[in-house]
């Protein structure tokens, strides 16, 4: 049975536009339409308040959780235009590097694996992808995709650091040359991927054509054993995608319908061990759906229903 | 404004000031209820220019009363930025002012065609430089500028010469940053000025006829005084900090204005009431609703407001803003209602009709507001433009402060001005920049800023919940009402609710959730358990392979259950599979029929079928049986499970058979502990032989359940578990029967394999490498070396994850796999300093970067130390472990003799 573990009073003033888990499960970030960002500590179904994060001049839209390898890091993203990394020392939240790079609209952020170093890729609605890596000593190196999509990019997912085929006989204790990968979804309708050359300059692999409508969310699903890659993908138009990619070269991908929605399809998220696609629209549910049983809504949620006063 | 800035138009102000105010101050006691009030200097009475027959010739009707604007989004170039804009009252024309551009558009359906330049003249002067412009609302012939040297100019198009200016008022100082006509009094003009001033003219006079000082008043002066200097001279300060930003906003002319016309205020001067005068006027507005009320607005943040015929004193003053007050806009419904704008970013909305004004509403803007204009028709939305970074223009509810209903983003430069084509119409706005042009914007081609937010936040937590942010209003929406307000693909729907600010109102609140799924559906808990449970090493195969089987039962993971259990069947008796079993199997499949089997799900089956069932099966046809099985078996009752225990033949023969078989096991299998297991193991070897374990869900199943309840049911277990299969396989298991049963353990590899791939895919890299690590050489072959690497590094990630730290050390020691055996070693790092500059050791190796020295050396014996090196973590010396121990045990002090008391723990 589905049961709500936990209604979180986040006592935001406007609309939440993402709330996410950071690595270990405890504490739950939420960003809204009030301009703020906060934090909850939601070990054992409660909901401490751990910070309400000020900086933004505009709504925030999403935000990302670093790997604790590098401390408590949080990403969050406006539509003032800028980035803020946020970072914990000795128990308080402070800003600690604020990027104002682009031209419009920041919609999504999203941490590279960890094995890459700190890096923090940005789609914006000015079209442009910007990639901050951390550099060390409180400096970020910017990149910049131009016209990453028409329009505005809506969404940046990175690879799983471990891509099936990638690792040709590594000689051990070397690190290994991991081929960085991230996946974009548009308002040009098209799923980008991304793969960092060797000059270190970012090209566009592949092209995925499916959706009528804006890419909402991509997700590139965690590699858990799984010897394919594989990313999922929803629009305006109401579909979710499942791609695929079989071979090494990571050249030919294949659409998958996994469902089509009679609305909007704002997000999807993958499980941690990738078996699993929570699904949400706008109907205000979410669904789970299997992907390798090719089973569809194996369970729908639907929050909690409150009468307002 | 000091005293050296004596003019000839401020010497006539002086003068009749003290008399207007006599004149007024006796009749205002009549005015306060009501009565008739004459209002000598324009000539007016309260009741309004009804009454007054010569006026009503200049009062129009409400320009286009009915009829419907059209057009679309277009711009045209200008030659010069723009300063201010102000439209006709009939919707038709612009006009466009700037510091050197004054022309006159026509706005047609499919561009602006140029009307009327109004700068005419060989040599234009500084009049013509514009700081702000106004088209009269009652008459179509009737403008007034406000130039950047301190002029109010009125022009009246009817003038048959090219030349349209008409009247010239030199009155103010410094730049006029403000003309404002009364919205239902043809002749009256209000300015407000840089000086500090603003001045109300009668169009039908050459002068104006009453001047408002922003700080010079009575109310003014007695707030002031009361003030405490400390006080005062930090609003002086401001001031002049103010002052300075001004200049760089203000025209160059402007700045050749003042230097001849205004002296810069000292900071020092800021004793009394003269100098508190020159708080610069930024905007000055005719109230719609109440006849004789003005707003104005300064740069130290103050908001007042006046009447018209008290030049003496504001009647209200307060302070709106942190920082100059750029702008202000009446409402055009709300009598009440004023919108100011702020350097401080911020739009409030004041309820003037209090006694103290209210603040109703803030929005915060990214960028400082330039000026704010309320939308026609709309009661909640204004739109704003900002004088710097931001040059887009946005239309705001103000009940949804924190996000833009909509955005126009045309320019290239800062806009600096803003109009609504008219007044009753919410769907043209027209705009002037910097980057000369001229706009006019469609609302419905705005970009919505809200349309483009996600309304929803999805994230999958560790352990398999969900946290679900979703609209509240959509929730509480559901029972009754269209559920989704914002749908974009039900535009007649909101078309036809034509108040646009309806499909806003209430959608600013978010409820967010936890879901707990399904156990098994995607929670993780199995997981967690599972990890810790699990033994790895340390004991023989069979052993590890029960106890795991134990674990995983325990744990409600069946299948799991029954592969570590065939696992141990496999690899620990080889050769001891006999061939009677085989057959026994074989027979068994042959004689069971489908009462027994509902009966069995009915006992014992339901409760196993969980989640498990739904998700590990990857075939379609196992799961229909599932559901078969289930659905059946609700059909069917204890009783005749009893039944069957009793009557059925084939199930007597069976239990004996199953016992007889334990026994044989027991003497055959030296490394059996576990007495229960065999009953679930012997049956089942028959099967996963011949076709993959996958296919045979049911069974082990079934299997395990009966380990719980040993004896009668146990045996019905058997037939039941065998039956769906065998119905089918029977053929083949009577060919199989005639291998040799001695199969080697390598017979088994390619099943093995594939299982552990099977295991991987479904997201359980927990069951492959445990698997991996336990088998060990037995598999290891069979598997690429990449794909082990792979389930070895997300199954140590995902133990991390779960902060399993020990586990996934365990992993990390056990893998058979060389790249993840050293990653032990590569995630330890050593901090050392040199131990002569002290500093930290960069590089690899012992030898200091910066004094290149060797910095291992024994502080005791001063050799180079090889092997064991022990140091102080205080110092940075050390040397060799025994020497540095030896040392110690006689001196606390350290041996190199830096004076450090070293510890040696």
């Amino acid at each position: 049975m589905v049961s709500v573990i936990n209604t979180v009073d986040t006592s935001h003033e406007d609309m939440i536009h993402d709330a996410q888990m950071d690595y270990y499960g405890t504490r739950l970030a939420t960003c809204s339409s009030d301009r703020s960002v906060k934090i909850f500590d939601v070990r054992n179904g409660g909901q401490i308040l751990i910070a309400d994060l000020r900086g933004h001049e505009g709504p925030v839209w999403q935000v990302a959780w670093a790997h604790p390898m590098y401390g408590n890091i949080l990403a969050s993203c406006s539509y003032d235009r800028k980035v803020i990394i946020w970072r914990e020392e000795n128990g308080t939240w402070e800003k600690s590097h604020e990027h104002a790079g682009h031209d419009s609209s920041v919609n999504s952020v999203c941490w590279a694996p960890h094995d890459y170093g700190l890096i923090l890729a940005c789609g914006s609605s000015d079209g442009a992808i910007s990639l901050l890596t951390y550099t060390g000593e409180g400096q970020w190196e910017v990149k910049k995709i131009n016209n990453a999509h028409t329009i505005g990019c809506n969404a940046v997912s990175w690879a799983p650091a471990v891509v099936p085929g990638s690792l040709i006989d590594q000689p051990s204790g070397q690190k290994p040359n991991y081929i960085k990968r991230f996946a974009s979804g548009g308002c040009d309708n098209l799923i980008k991927l991304w793969k960092e050359e060797e000059d270190g300059q970012w090209k566009e692999e592949q092209k995925l054509e499916a959706h009528s409508d804006w890419v909402r969310d991509v997700a590139w699903a965690p590699s858990i054993g799984l010897p394919t890659s594989t990313i999922a993908s929803c629009s305006q138009d109401g579909r979710v995608f499942i791609w695929t990619c079989d071979d090494a070269s990571g050249n030919t991908w294949s659409p998958k319908l996994l469902h089509k929605f009679n609305d909007v399809v704002w997000h999807v998220s993958w499980s941690i061990t990738a078996n699993i696609l929570a699904v949400s629209g706008g109907d205000n549910k979410v669904h789970t759906h299997s992907p390798q049983l090719g089973g569809h809504g194996l369970l729908v949620f639907t929050p909690p229903t409150r009468e307002l006063t | 404004m000091g005293k050296k800035r004596t003019t000839s138009g401020e010497g006539r102000e002086r003068q009749r000031l003290p008399a207007r105010r006599f004149r007024i101050a006796a009749p205002r006691a009549d005015s306060a209820d009501g009565g008739s009030f004459f209002f000598p200097l324009l000539g007016l009475t309260d009741r309004g220019f009804s009454d007054c027959p010569d006026l009503k010739m200049s009062r129009v009707t409400t320009a286009l009363g009915g009829s419907v604007l059209t057009g679309r989004t277009m711009h045209c170039h200008l030659d010069a930025p723009a300063n201010a804009i102000s439209v006709c009252r009939d919707a038709a024309q612009v006009v466009v002012a700037g510091r050197s551009i004054f022309k006159i558009y026509a706005i047609e359906e499919e561009q602006f065609v140029e009307k009327l330049n109004l700068r005419v003249g060989r040599k234009p002067s500084l009049n013509l430089s514009c700081a702000d412009v106004v088209w009269h609302q009652m008459d179509e012939n009737l403008l007034a500028t406000a130039a950047t040297n301190g002029v109010v100019v009125t022009w009246n198009l009817g003038r048959p010469s090219r030349n349209k200016q008409d009247q010239l008022f030199t009155e103010h100082k410094r730049t006029v940053n403000k003309v404002c006509f009364h919205p239902t009094e043809a002749h009256v003009l209000l300015s407000g000025s840089q000086d500090g001033f603003m001045k109300c003219f009668d169009l039908r006079r050459k002068d104006s006829v009453s001047t408002f000082s922003g700080e010079a008043t009575e109310a003014g002066q007695g707030r002031w005084a009361s003030l405490p200097v400390a006080q005062r001279c930090i609003l002086r300060i401001h001031h002049s900090f103010a002052h300075g930003l001004m200049r760089d906003a203000e025209s160059r002319a402007n700045e050749a204005q003042e230097s001849w016309g205004c002296p810069d205020y000292p900071l020092g001067l800021c004793s009394g009431p003269q100098a508190g005068q020159s708080e610069s006027v930024r905007d000055v507005q005719f109230s719609i609703r109440d006849y004789f009320t003005f707003a104005s607005t300064f740069e130290n943040g103050n908001v007042q407001l006046w009447d018209i015929r008290r030049p003496d004193r504001c009647e209200r003053m307060f302070t709106a803003h942190n920082g100059p007050v750029f702008c202000c806009d009446w409402h055009p419904e709300d009598r009440g209602w004023l919108a100011t704008g702020g350097r401080d970013k911020m739009v409030k909305v004041w309820d003037m009709t209090t006694h103290r004004a209210k603040e109703m509403h803030c929005v915060q803007t990214i960028a400082s507001v330039a000026r704010v204009k309320w939308r026609p028709e709309c009661r909640h939305h204004l739109a704003t433009c900002s004088m710097m970074v931001d040059h887009n223009i946005y239309v705001w509810d103000v009940r949804r402060p924190f996000v833009p209903a909509a955005m126009f983003e045309e320019h290239r430069d800062v806009t600096t001005g803003i109009a609504w084509r008219h007044p009753h119409d919410p769907s043209f706005l027209l705009s002037g920049s910097k980057d000369s042009s001229l706009c006019q914007h469609l609302f419905r081609d705005a970009s919505q800023p809200v349309e483009r937010a996600n309304p929803e936040g999805l994230c999958y937590g560790l352990f398999g919940d969900l946290a679900f942010a979703a609209k509240e209003s959509l929730v509480a929406a559901e029972s009754g009402r269209k559920p989704y307000t914002g749908d974009r693909r039900h535009p007649i729907f909101f078309k036809r609710k034509l108040d646009p600010a309806e499909p806003f109102a209430g959608l600013a609140s978010s409820a967010l959730s936890v879901f707990e799924t399904e156990p098994g559906g995607g929670g993780m808990r199995w997981f967690v358990d599972t990890a810790e449970r699990y033994a790895l090493a340390g004991r023989p195969l069979a052993e590890l392979c029960d106890h795991n089987a134990k674990v995983a039962r325990e744990l409600g993971r069946n299948q799991v259950a029954q592969t570590w259990t065939m696992l141990r069947i496999i690899y620990c008796s080889p050769g001891l599979v006999p061939t009677a079993n085989l057959n026994h199997s074989v027979g068994k499949g042959g004689s069971c029929g489908l009462p027994l089997m509902n009966s069995f799900n009915l006992k014992d089956m339901a409760p196993g079928l969980g989640s498990e069932t739904r998700l590990d099966r990857s075939k379609g046809d196992t799961r229909s049986d599932t559901v078969l099985l289930d659905s059946s078996a609700t059909l069917i009752t204890n009783e005749d499970n009893e039944e069957t225990e009793g009557s059925d033949v084939p199930a007597d023969y069976l239990l004996g058979d199953v016992e007889g078989e334990e026994d044989e096991l027991y003497l055959l299998d030296p490394e059996h502990t576990h007495p229960e297991e065999p009953e679930c193991v012997l049956p089942q070897e028959a099967f996963p032989l011949r076709h993959e374990i996958v296919d045979t869900p049911p069974g082990p199943e079934h299997l395990q359940d009966k380990a719980d309840s040993p004896h009668v049911s146990g045996s019905e277990a058997d037939v039941a578990s065998l039956a769906p299969v065998d119905s089918s396989f029977s053929l083949l298991s009577v060919s199989h029967a005639l291998y040799d049963s001695r199969l080697p353990p390598d017979f088994f590899s390619v099943l093995v394999r594939d299982m552990l791939h099977f295991y991987a895919e479904q997201g359980d890299v927990q069951m492959a490498v445990s698997v991996l690590i336990i088998l060990g050489e037995r598999v290891r072959k069979d598997i690429d070396e990449q794909t082990q690497e792979h389930w070895y590094t997300s199954y140590i990630d995902l133990l991390q994850r779960f902060r399993l730290w020990n586990v996934s050390n365990e992993v990390v020691k056990l893998s058979t796999s060389r790249a993840v055996s050293c990653l032990n070693q590569a995630s330890t790092t050593l901090h050392v300093n040199c131990s002569h500059c002290k500093r930290p050791m960069s590089n690899r190796g012992w030898v200091c970067d910066r004094c290149h020295r060797c910095a291992s050396m024994c502080a005791v014996c001063h050799h180079v130390v090889k092997g064991l090196f022990v140091w102080c973590q205080g110092c940075s010396h050390g040397g060799h472990l025994q020497h540095i121990m030896k040392w110690l045990e006689g001196s606390s002090h350290c041996p190199a003799g830096c004076g450090h008391l070293c510890e040696y723990s």
